[in-house]
């Protein structure tokens, strides 16, 4: 079942990665390791109050605090940077809202930015900031989606007249009502998932430094993507894009976080404009918990149209998903929510019903897998099903996963399921655990009243997904060029922040073009040379910035090798590139190192020697879209051991088979899927970003936002599937999400099947001790 | 609060070289200084600006305050012993089982090894795990002042609330007393937390004393369910000994968990912290009892 590597090639071997020895000992360069001359430090005075409008900032006192050089207030910042101006465009309301980049007339949560300290230090800035004076006047907080829904409650935005920001929307696809009327029985469920958070170790970070000299901004950022910051500090600085340069060197992750660029990013820009000096901010955890962004918080209505045989044929789902605070990303993962709802299931029928509230909390963002409650709320449904119908939850799966090249060949929604091994996932993970023995030895120690449980979740993810016929071309570029020193030099506008890409795409290119995996040098992070991208994002890197690099490099291997044959006089055909040098029969002495081939390739173009319509530009620009298929997906499978007593779940055994096609490095593959894993373990049993119900948020700190540890997370088993290969040739794909996404419904279908003797039903995400024994009767909610 | 920081705030720092500077600076300080030992509390605390000390008194210099010793009375813990340290000491591992149990709860392993075992005790934290074991092995604290010079606490009267204790602002304990563990005494220490090092949800330190199969004494403290950790004994628990240790330990339970006012708060409510005060009392009770020596015969498993 694993993969065959082929031999003395870089891809397929897990190389040890370039950038390790860097990081793990203290070398990178975040943006907090650099250090400019006259630099400043930038910190916030934030609301302490969830909704409030804002009457008066007494600044006077803070402006001359000891080391202060400027401090300014939301209407200052008005004058410096423009407003934000958030379209949300499925709403009936009209739903377009702007805010300012500092608060100018209203608080909207705890932490929103509402004067900003520079000063020669951080301390200093902070000190500072104690000496801010707010007049706020309290407005009732909107902390729920309930709350939210009350017309009796103040609008966040006056402009959207209530607190809803989009929908309700239905989109139905197949025919709902005739699988509904056709089926058995109807199977409903309200499904929640917990608001939790990306915690990246590097929070977000600025570093902005203007020239007043030559009108330059040059920016330091943390961030997945140089030009998609470039490109919103432009619109909000009223700079044009040449006078911005921004570059970012190591990232200290980010999950979907670091995209664009924040208010407190645009505010130490504009800052760094007005003063004429450098102005760092280095968010706090403090600030990076309770204000950079949160994710997941959606609650479903699900029915499912069943037969008895246990069929799925239908499901109606409403989807309400909480904003908080801001329009941000929320509007848009809905989309991708309903389009992947249907999963590698043989589904009829889907009617989709979405709508979002703001609420008086931190800004909705990306957090790896946006898009997961699709596999959460159908995945749990699944076990659901199988629970009232009596049949194994894994047998339900199997009767409704979709066979490879048999009808549907699609998701009902549209997606073409060409190639997935989803089938072969959940037999292969059944297999695996021995689920007729576990089943077995689960009966026996149930009697001896030790609860024992096993849960499987079965996904496809996009990694970069099918291509879309008679959609939007989408691509992304590398272009690969060679130095005179013979090194290969592959530009590419994914970021790396924890992925290893510097090691990856050199492995990809280095044996495509013939060259040691040292003579590459993977370029990211410098929009005055980053070719064009938004970033890294959407399991994009490996199926489509790999294809790009392999074609890329096959290209430019092309055009050497017809300019050395032109200076050889051989033909192409007689010669090749390996380990760095030309050879072949015909060159002399053998083989010729690049470095050299270079320079005579140079001088022979340059002295008109070449004959007319020899490319000789050592650089090949190139774009690529993944390709065919691009789905990953597989199943995961969990054992827990729940004590009933104390409602602690301990992870006997966690095993993920996967399909991520070839891997390019499979070391870095599976510390992809560990990573996503150990935060589907947190989300389950740990993280939760807690507001009471006044909106106060209380997860502010690490005691209080509890990520898991190596203690936490068991060993977890991976095995790889043989992929079904329909490019001929690139068939990588992305990685980065599916651990994140299947985890969370694989560990409560493990936990709900544990306590399925109490009659307990799981319809919630976080599971956290105590709730578990009020799930199961122990102690009352 | 207006505003929340991350940096610490300004404060004047000192090392001194011996005891009897540090004692003066702190009553020097009326109330405004505080005393630093491995600062696993104070700093995050200051970080937070959450205390705002004027001043820092560091005890690191000060000579003769680490080490673990033993005499004819028991263990002597000194006020810069290190948790880390104390959980390696050869004399810990013989004569404390019990403290070298709870040691290991302690947070994780760089933590301990700058958090003290008397700094602990003094930040007073309702969820630590060390005032609870102090109370059940009746520990003594000696704290020193420059005016009154020494003088002896009793753990019992040591924990006054939430990071509140006996001490004076300008005393400093510079060692605990363990007394020798009586024999037939057995002792466990449980606790549930959401990760393993973080705070105790539910703490219970146990000592049983046993006279072959029936219990002649029981201690017992509770931490994470209350304002502080309080002992509690036979007689507080107003049970009869006589009874089979199975029915007393269940007892016992049932009686803790009428007893705690625990909080409610993200991490668990307080519903579940009661619950689990009853499961935890009993579980380390019979494990002490389980522990204990009986007369004439070894130690049980």
């Amino acid at each position: 079942m694993r993969v065959p590597v082929p031999a003395e090639r870089y891809t397929g071997a897990s190389v040890r990665r370039v950038e390790d020895e860097r990081l793990l000992t203290g070398r990178g360069t975040y943006v907090a390791d650099v250090q400019l001359p006259g630099m400043l430090h930038a910190a916030f005075c934030r609301s302490p109050f969830p909704h409030a409008r804002v009457v008066a900032v007494h600044t006077e006192a803070a402006r001359h605090a000891p080391g202060v050089v400027a401090v300014f207030d939301g209407a200052q910042m008005a004058e410096m940077a423009s407003p934000v101006a958030s379209l949300v465009e499925s709403s009936p309301s009209g739903g377009k809202v702007s805010f300012g980049i500092l608060v100018v007339d209203k608080a909207r949560l705890v932490g929103d930015p509402v004067a900003l300290v520079v000063a020669e230090s951080r301390a200093l800035a902070e000190d500072a900031c104690e000496l801010i004076q707010v007049d706020y006047e309290e407005l009732a907080p909107v902390a729920t989606i309930e709350q939210a829904l009350d017309p009796n409650l103040p609008a966040i935005f006056d402009e959207l007249g209530g607190n809803r920001l989009f929908g309700p929307e239905t989109r139905v696809f197949g025919d709902v009502d005739g699988a509904f009327a056709r089926a058995d029985r109807v199977v409903r469920a309200s499904i929640h998932q917990h608001r939790h958070q990306n915690v990246p170790m590097e929070g977000r970070a600025i570093l902005a430094s203007f020239d007043p000299s030559s009108g330059q901004l040059l920016v330091r950022a943390s961030t997945q993507g140089v030009n998609t910051t470039r490109r919103m500090l432009a619109q909000q600085l009223g700079m044009p894009l040449d006078r911005l340069r921004v570059v970012a060197e190591d990232v200290g992750g980010s999950f979907g976080l670091k995209f664009g660029a924040s208010r407190e990013e645009v505010a130490c820009c504009a800052a760094s404009r007005a003063l004429g000096r450098p102005v760092r901010w280095i968010e706090d955890r403090w600030e990076n918990l309770t204000v950079s962004g949160q994710a997941r918080e959606e609650s479903f209505e699900v029915e499912a149209a069943v037969t008895a045989g246990g069929l799925i044929l239908a499901l109606r789902v409403q989807m309400v998903i909480d904003s908080g605070a801001y329009p941000g990303f929320a509007p848009l993962v809905v989309d991708t929510i309903r389009e992947m709802m249907p999963g590698p299931y043989r589904l009829e029928a889907l009617s989709f019903t979405s709508s979002g509230v703001v609420t008086n909390k931190a800004t909705y963002v990306a957090y790896r897998g946006p898009w997961a409650a699709e596999t959460f709320v159908r995945e749990r449904m699944v076990d659901l099903v199988a629970q009232e119908l009596g049949i194994s939850a894994a047998e339900v799966r199997l009767r409704n996963l979709a066979t490879r090249d048999e009808a549907p060949l699609r998701m009902v929604t549209g997606p073409s399921l060409a190639g997935i091994t989803s089938r072969d996932s959940l037999l292969r993970a059944a297999e695996i655990v021995d689920l007729a023995g576990f089943q077995e030895r689960q009966r026996r120690l149930r009697e001896e009243g030790r609860y024992l449980g096993v849960g499987f979740a079965t996904y496809i993810e996009p990694a970069p997904g099918p291509r879309q016929e008679g959609g939007e071309e989408n691509t992304e570029q590398v272009r690969v060029e060679l130095d005179r020193e013979g090194s290969l030099l592959v530009h590419t506008a994914q970021m790396p922040h924890g992925q290893g890409h510097r090691t990856t795409l050199a492995q990809v290119a280095a044996d495509e073009f013939g060259v040691r995996l040292d003579q590459v040098q993977v370029m990211v992070g410098d929009t005055q040379r980053t070719p064009d991208g938004f970033g890294t994002g959407g399991s994009r890197f490996a199926a489509m910035a790999g294809g790009a690099a392999l074609h890329g490099a096959r290209r430019l291997r092309g055009k050497v090798l017809e300019a050395a044959a032109q200076i050889l006089d051989l033909a192409p055909a007689e010669l090749d590139i390996s380990g760095g040098e030309l050879v072949g029969p015909g060159v002399p002495g053998g083989r010729l190192p690049l470095a050299e081939l270079i320079g005579r390739i140079d001088l022979a173009a340059r002295s008109g020697q070449l004959p007319p319509g020899t490319d000789a530009d050592l650089t090949a620009t190139q774009d690529f879209d993944g390709g065919q298929s691009g789905w990953s997906g597989g199943t995961h499978c969990c054992v827990v051991d729940v004590d009933p007593a104390t409602g602690l779940v301990r992870i006997l055994r966690y095993l993920v088979v996967e399909d991520c096609g070839d891997l390019i490095n499979p070391a870095v593959v599976d510390g992809q899927i560990r990573g996503g894993v150990a935060q589907g373990i947190g989300a389950v049993l740990l993280e939760r970003s807690v507001y009471d119900a006044q909106g106060q948020y209380l997860s502010a700190t690490l005691m209080d936002y509890l990520l898991p540890t190596s203690l936490d997370v068991p060993h977890i088993e991976i095995e790889h599937l043989s992929p079904v290969r329909l490019d001929p040739d690139v068939n990588f794909r992305g990685v980065g999400e599916g651990g994140m996404i299947a985890a969370p419904p694989t560990i409560c279908n493990a936990i709900a099947d544990a306590i399925s003797p109490f009659g307990a039903k799981v319809l919630e995400q976080h599971l956290p001790p105590a709730r578990i024994l009020e799930l199961i009767g122990a102690i009352s909610a | 609060m207006l505003f929340w920081p991350l940096k610490l705030p300004p404060f004047a720092h000192r090392a001194p070289e011996s005891l009897e500077e540090g004692l003066e600076l702190l009553a020097a300080g009326d109330g405004e200084a505080r005393v630093l030992a491995g600062g696993q509390s104070l700093i995050p605390m200051l970080s937070l600006r959450l205390a705002r000390p004027s001043l820092l008194v560091e005890l690191r210099r000060v000579p003769g305050l680490g080490g673990v010793q033993e005499d004819g009375a028991g263990l002597r813990i000194g006020a810069l012993t290190t948790e880390l340290v104390a959980e390696r000491d050869p004399i810990v591992r013989a004569r404390s089982p019990l403290l070298l149990e709870a040691l290991d709860f302690i947070g994780h392993p760089a933590i301990r090894s700058r958090g003290t075992v008397v700094g602990s005790l003094c930040h007073a934290d309702p969820a630590a795990e060390l005032p609870a074991v102090a109370l059940v092995l009746r520990a003594e604290l000696t704290a020193r002042s420059l005016g009154r010079g020494s003088r002896t606490i009793p753990a019992r009267d040591f924990f006054l609330g939430p990071f509140t204790t006996a001490l004076e602002f300008d005393e400093v304990v510079t060692e605990v007393r363990i007394p020798a563990a009586p024999p037939f005494e057995g002792t466990c220490f449980l606790e549930v937390s959401r990760r393993p090092g973080d705070f105790a949800m539910v703490g219970v330190a146990a000592a049983v004393t046993r006279e072959g199969d029936r219990v002649v004494d029981l201690r017992l403290a509770l931490t994470g369910v209350g304002d502080r950790p309080r002992l509690l004994t036979l007689d507080e628990l107003e049970l009869e000994g006589r009874a089979s240790p199975e029915s007393l330990f269940n007892e016992a339970g049932r009686s803790v968990g009428a007893r705690v006012r625990p909080p409610d708060d993200l991490h668990a409510s307080a519903t579940y912290r009661r619950h689990l005060s009853t499961v935890l009392t009993e579980r380390a009770l019979q494990t002490a009892f389980g522990r204990a020596a009986t007369r004439g015969g070894a130690a049980g498993a």
